[in-house]
């Protein structure tokens, strides 16, 4: 994990300190839709009936998360931002089998 | 009940498998008789259809085995292991506050730091945490009651704690000194409409990391 990703810094406070914000690019997001596979549900199906921690899918998350991160930090860099501010996340689950991942913030100019 | 169906829809699928299955053998009998060159192919796209199948109807079988002593293993010794991770957590806990001097986690915004902010980003982490099906066992008596459930809170607790914890330790392998800002989200790995799936929480916890000038 990476703080600065490809010259942009990403924070989900409003300001970045030490900062001034010069311009407002926008509201920029990234999200991605990840199932998990047949076998990995099975494991992890009976990993569930005793309880506790569910590591694969942690890991699954985990990935998709950065990926969806990727992804708006993509869509700022496009709009020619060196910065997100303000970054919140969404998830929601489509189905038993799949799960939403959504970031997004507001792409700046930072001085 | 969840297991209960789980189990029927277990059975009739190993039923209907093995019924496709001999179905496909005799149907392969009969075929066979009058050409002798045709059944390798014939065995194979019929094999190429029907594998999958039964590997999978396979897999719920032994599901369907496995099910009661698991349930039974977890009825034994989830609430054990929950307290012993809930420990572990604690302990954890104590080594980063040191390492820090403090908690390190805040919802301020990062106007109480005096000597300004020399850098910052993202620090987030997650987990994915499961109650056992003993616990929402119970869990369904309780709703038959009603009141309090403290079997849940207790596992969604341990589950918070722990996502702070690996959010602090996140912070420390990145080299931050504080993490402003922190907000916790709660998502379910299943939709509450939908019947079967995991019946698992996911605990997200991000913030932004400073370091100071």
């Amino acid at each position: 994990m990476q703080h600065i990703r490809d010259g942009i810094m990403v924070v989900n406070t409003e300001t970045i300190a030490g900062k001034v914000i010069t311009q407002n690019l926008g509201v920029v997001g990234g999200s991605t839709v990840r199932a998990k596979n047949v076998g990995r549900d099975i494991t992890q199906a009976l990993r569930n009936i005793m309880g506790g921690e569910l590591v694969k899918y942690t890991e699954l998350l985990e990935e998709s998360r950065s990926e969806a991160i990727a992804r708006m930090v993509a869509d700022a860099a496009a709009r020619g931002a060196n910065a997100i501010v303000n970054v919140r996340f969404a998830t929601s689950a489509v189905t038993s089998g799949a799960a939403e991942l959504f970031a997004y913030g507001t792409a700046v100019k930072v001085e | 009940m969840d297991y209960r169906s789980n189990r029927v829809r277990t059975l009739t699928i190993a039923l209907l498998s093995v019924l496709a299955f001999s179905v496909v053998v005799s149907a392969q009998g009969v075929v066979e008789e009058p050409q002798k060159e045709d059944p390798p192919l014939v065995l194979f796209v019929v094999g190429c259809c029907v594998l999958p199948w039964i590997l999978f109807a396979l897999a719920w079988v032994v599901f369907g085995a496995a099910y009661p002593f698991m349930f039974l293993f977890g009825a034994l010794f989830s609430g054990r292991n929950l307290e012993r991770r809930v420990n572990a957590v604690v302990l954890r806990e104590q080594a980063s506050i040191e390492h820090f001097g403090k908690d390190p986690l805040s919802t301020l915004k990062g106007s109480h730091i005096v000597g300004g902010v020399n850098n910052s980003g993202l620090v987030y982490s997650s987990i994915v945490y499961a109650p056992s099906h003993w616990m929402l066992l119970i869990v369904w008596f309780n709703n038959l009651i009603g009141g309090r459930i403290n079997i849940l809170q207790k596992v969604i607790a341990a589950a918070r704690s722990e996502a702070k914890q690996l959010l602090r330790e996140r912070a420390m392998e990145e080299g931050w000194d504080e993490v402003l800002n922190v907000r916790i989200d709660t998502a379910e790995m299943t939709p509450a409409s939908a019947k079967n799936g995991p019946r698992a929480v996911e605990i997200f916890a991000y913030g932004t990391g400073v370091k100071y000038g």
